[in-house]
């Protein structure tokens, strides 16, 4: 597992894909900071940060696509699955390399956290609850989009497929009060990803129940991804 | 060494092999032949464990595939018809990632990537990204990958395909050099490779197997040989029915003219010398010169073209 997240995350930042990833966030995330922080002169940390979780759902498609669908359709995943390696841990170890990468970048923004305590006040309780949901709403996506990785056969159609599911659950929040029958709109609000990291990005709420539904999110997928894998190998 | 029990792969509702039996002994290297789509590909897939067969067992070393695969898995190399190469590393790099998956620790990593670059003679190449290198460079990088982790059992999916002529007897060297310690099992087109390289082929046709020929066979006490000489047909063949060493003789056609030809089947020798050397000297007291002496032998070929 750990050979695999050590060649993967290698891999990222020998092809562009990771110096791409990095950058792209960095400066969308500045232009935020800008026209949120800097040209205001507020210091609303958390509505910042918010905001900026948005960008997982447009960028996590980059750093998942090759992951799984690359592998087959170079048919590399041949060296994987003759190896002494398990399916859990090939999974996994992608898996850690892609949320690596989402911690270099997710501390790479912390540099604006820095800007906003010299010139003003940060609460770190806050702040570090601000950030837990920010990551655990990263991770979330990167386990859904690896799964589609899986699904897809070439990278472009799992980046395809991911930015498509990433909206979807997106879109489905805003659905939810146009949907009559109560309970499919409960169900719905249940289900959200979006709305239940928003309280702990947004309002700097500590909620048990998210970071366990983000960690049931994360396990679910991955092990869809694992039986994905496995049942491929029978139907090829 | 490797076990296939009545193992049928289904594609869908098409089958890839079906009901195929064979036992690679230890040390044994075997040639698969087929034509394209006989099965060759899906019976080496099977063997690594890369799908599970649809129907029977698959053992390496005794140890069921399915039950046990990472014990079986880390008994062998595999070298795919595609060699499974991530472009953007280095060959070093490459194979040293190869080494940690097989299980190589830490510390031995490192000797013994060098020991497998060594044998595969990749060092002008091992600082070089692999997207950079040539066609028998990547094949070369391909078998070295399946050296990683010192299997046993080395699975080739048709190594010498796609390179040159100098490249082909450099990789046949490798792979003659290479069953020396292990048992190999590889798939091929070229019957004279196999011929070479093997004590034993195996052919698949339609996803079955047809026949399993042992090539180390030991020579048997019979001969057949095509004889053709200058001078009548009926006396000279009257004469050869003579010889006591001669089972049988008759006639074939001969190409050319005054002349005739023979097929005969003989003890390759008994107490009056061996059969060739009699029947030169019977043929000369004739004064019949012979104008060819050839032995006829089933060759790989035809046995092939039989039964594909």
């Amino acid at each position: 597992m750990n050979t695999i997240r050590k060649r993967e995350l290698q891999g990222y930042f020998y092809t562009s894909v990771g110096y791409v990833f990095i950058g792209v966030f960095l400066i969308i995330s500045s232009i935020l900071f800008y026209v949120g922080i800097l040209k205001p002169r507020s210091g609303e940390l958390p509505n910042f940060i918010y905001t900026m979780s948005y960008l997982w759902m447009l960028l996590c498609p980059i750093l998942t696509m090759r992951l799984l669908a690359e592998e087959k359709q170079k048919k590399t995943d041949q060296l994987l699955l003759t190896s002494p390696v398990s399916l859990p841990g090939i999974v996994m170890g992608k898996y850690l390399a892609a949320v690596t990468v989402l911690l270099i970048t997710a501390g790479m923004t912390l540099l604006f956290v820095l800007v906003v305590a010299i010139y003003g006040r940060v609460y770190p309780a806050e702040l570090a609850v601000n950030y837990l949901g920010f990551i655990l709403q990263g991770c979330a996506l990167v386990a859904l989009d690896l799964f589609l990785s899986g699904c897809a056969g070439t990278p472009v159609t799992a980046a395809v497929l991911a930015y498509g599911a990433n909206l979807m659950l997106w879109i489905l929040d805003e659905m939810y009060s146009l949907i009559q029958a109560d309970w499919i709109s409960e169900i719905l609000k249940f289900l959200s990803l979006y709305r239940r990291n928003e309280n702990m990005i947004r309002m700097g709420q500590l909620s048990i129940a998210a970071i366990l539904y983000d960690f049931s999110f994360i396990a679910a997928f991955l092990a869809l991804a694992v039986f994905r894998l496995d049942r491929k190998r029978y139907t090829r | 060494m490797i076990e296939l029990e009545h193992v049928t792969k289904m594609y869908g509702s098409i089958p890839g092999i079906r009901d195929v039996s064979l036992h690679v002994p230890q040390g044994q290297t075997v040639g698969l032949l087929g034509r394209n789509g006989a099965g060759k590909t899906t019976a080496l897939n099977l063997m690594t464990g890369y799908f599970p067969p649809t129907e029977g067992k698959v053992r390496i070393g005794g140890k069921d595939m399915m039950a046990n695969p990472r014990e079986c898995k880390r008994m062998i190399g595999y070298l795919p018809e595609r060699p499974p190469l991530y472009d953007e590393m280095t060959v070093e790099e490459y194979l040293s990632f190869v080494s940690e998956l097989r299980e190589v620790t830490r510390k031995a990593n490192k000797e013994h990537v060098n020991e497998i670059i060594e044998l595969c003679t990749l060092k002008d190449v091992r600082k070089r990204v692999i997207s950079h290198l040539s066609k028998g460079y990547r094949q070369r990088v391909g078998i070295a990958q399946a050296l990683c982790g010192s299997p046993d059992v080395l699975i080739l999916d048709e190594p010498t395909v796609g390179l040159d002529p100098r490249q082909t007897v450099e990789m046949r060297e490798l792979i003659r050099k290479l069953g020396k310690d292990h048992t190999v099992v590889f798939s091929s087109h070229i019957l004279s490779e196999v011929q070479q390289l093997c004590s034993r082929v195996i052919i698949l046709n339609a996803g079955q197997l047809v026949q399993s020929i042992d090539l180390t066979e030991k020579p048997t006490d019979t001969l057949k040989l095509r004889v053709r000489a200058a001078g009548r047909k009926e006396a000279l063949l009257g004469a050869l029915q003579g010889l006591p060493c001669v089972l049988r003789a008759e006639t074939a056609a001969s190409p050319e003219a005054g002349t005739a030809e023979f097929l005969l089947t003989c003890r390759t020798a008994d107490e009056q010398g061996r059969a060739t050397d009699q029947i030169f000297r019977l043929l000369a007291g004739l004064n019949a010169p012979i104008r060819m002496m050839t032995e006829e032998k089933d060759t790989l070929e035809e046995i092939f073209l039989r039964n594909t």
